[in-house]
């Protein structure tokens, strides 16, 4: 049998064979049961064996026959290092209280961490913990399974759905994954839904209450659209009126549109300055002299020494001014004419609330004056036309 | 009555294919590559040093010359040797 930690706690040695008939002393060591391994040549007269406690005792009486002696160069194994460690008696016991130490304060809870918390606050969570024992310095065999403590969480923590814990090494971690519940609706008080404008009625849809209209019918402003009184005379019911009711509404709209347009044009002549900076004051470098510019832009960017989010109070500007010349271009009144009613158009819709859309438009009125194209359009939008009114009650 | 047994035993290895090792004594050697060498059905050491060994068979004698040369294991009839070998002959007696 030759395994190596079999070897190891058995113990064995290393030993060096001199003599001349260093073979005829391996072939009776060898027949009389000897286990021997890894044997080499050392010098022409000697050879290094290892070789077990037993079979080491035996050599004695074989060495005399073939006339060889013996030399043991180590001592190797279990039993060798017990002896040694005995006489090394305090490093060992440091050794073992290393170990011991180790061993005994990973057995410790140094870290409770807490997660996935928002609504619940961390300190109403660790002292469930207290309660559950969960705590620094705590002993890991004193703590009961993660099951139990995660029923007692769950339990402990009405906002919570679940919560897990779970011990890893030294750290133990509570998942909290909190209840998630809608949001209450607002409370109404009971309500008509009224019209906010004069229009025709196109289209009703009634969610609550009753309603008053049909399509095609026309309403002037503050008309009911959906009476939140539901039931006979006798038995009035009263609720808030949900609904939505469109109509067509009138917009007369007036338009200014420009005939002519400006717009900047760089020339491609500029000019650089350089700054230096200290604190907030800048010293100019270069680029002195009066602008030979009429009309300049200028752009700058700043150079900053920094390191991660340190920045130094020293740095640098460039700026750079580019000569700009302002272009004047003359707009045909036909489009002069469309761009204003775009414009007119988005603002509109823009304006009537949600889902607007328009339905119709017509220029009443148009003149060119000073430069300028003036339109008076009717635009027929169809809008949300409804808006809340409270019942007062006991009325 | 010798050689009653021996022409057995040739019988046996000729009719039951067995190899001829289990009955003749001899030698069985492995080798893979030329880093280690197993022998079996040795019958004791004749010679050790790190470039050559020879090992005594029944009727003859085997040398292992190479480089390095370590015996790893050695059992009653059964050796292992590691180390760089470069040649391995059968001296007949």
């Amino acid at each position: 049998m030759h395994f190596k930690l079999f070897m190891f706690v058995r113990g064995y040695v290393a030993v060096d064979i001199r003599g001349n008939k260093i073979e005829a002393f391996m072939n009776a060591a060898i027949d009389s049961g000897c286990h021997i391994w890894h044997m080499n040549r050392t010098s022409p007269t000697s050879v290094r064996v290892f070789t077990d406690l037993n079979s080491f005792f035996r050599f004695k009486s074989i060495l005399r026959q073939t006339g060889c002696t013996m030399h043991v160069h180590s001592r190797l194994g279990l039993p060798f290092l017990l002896n040694k460690m005995e006489a090394r008696l305090f490093f060992t016991m440091g050794l073992v209280l290393f170990i011991l130490g180790i061993y005994v304060l990973s057995q410790l809870v140094w870290r409770v961490d807490v997660e996935g918390n928002e609504r619940i606050s961390y300190d109403e969570i660790m002292t469930v913990a207290e309660q559950q024992g969960i705590h620094p310095f705590q002993w890991k065999f004193k703590l009961q399974e993660p099951e139990v403590l995660s029923r007692a969480f769950t339990d402990a923590l009405p906002g919570a759905a679940w919560v897990g814990v779970e011990v890893k090494g030294t750290r133990v971690r509570i998942q909290v994954v909190e209840q998630t519940s809608p949001e209450p609706k607002p409370l109404m008080n009971p309500r008509h839904l009224v019209s906010n404008v004069d229009a025709v009625v196109t289209d009703i849809f009634v969610e609550r209450g009753r309603p008053m209209v049909k399509p095609h019918m026309k309403v002037k402003k503050g008309d009911i659209l959906v009476s939140g009184i539901t039931g006979s005379e006798e038995n009035k019911h009263v609720v808030v009126a949900e609904g939505k009711v469109r109509g067509l509404v009138w917009h007369i709209y007036n338009i200014q549109a420009p005939l002519s347009h400006q717009h900047k044009v760089y020339t491609g002549q500029s000019k650089v300055r350089q700054y230096f900076v200290i604190g907030n004051r800048a010293l100019q470098l270069t680029g002195y002299g009066k602008l030979p510019f009429a009309a300049s832009q200028s752009d700058s960017k700043r150079k900053t020494i920094q390191w991660r989010d340190y920045v130094l109070p020293i740095g640098w500007i460039r700026e750079e001014i580019r000569e700009v010349r302002i272009d004047k271009e003359d707009i045909a009144i036909k489009d002069a004419k469309v761009i204003g009613l775009t414009q007119a158009r988005t603002d509109i819709v823009m304006k009537s609330g949600d889902n607007a859309r328009i339905h119709d438009e017509k220029i009443l009125h148009e003149k060119i004056e000073g430069g300028k194209v003036y339109m008076k359009v009717l635009f027929e939008v169809e809008q949300e036309i409804s808006t809340e009114l409270l019942i007062i009650q006991g009325e | 009555m010798r050689r009653l047994r021996k022409s057995i035993r040739n019988l046996a290895v000729t009719i039951m294919d067995l190899p001829q090792d289990l009955l003749f004594d001899m030698p069985r050697i492995t080798m893979i590559g030329n880093v280690q060498i197993t022998i079996e059905n040795h019958r004791g050491l004749d010679l050790f040093s790190d470039q050559l060994l020879r090992l005594r068979f029944e009727g003859g004698a085997l040398e292992i010359a190479g480089e390095n040369l370590v015996i790893h294991n050695i059992l009653k009839n059964e050796v292992y040797i590691e180390g760089t070998i470069q040649r391995v002959e059968y001296i007949k007696k």
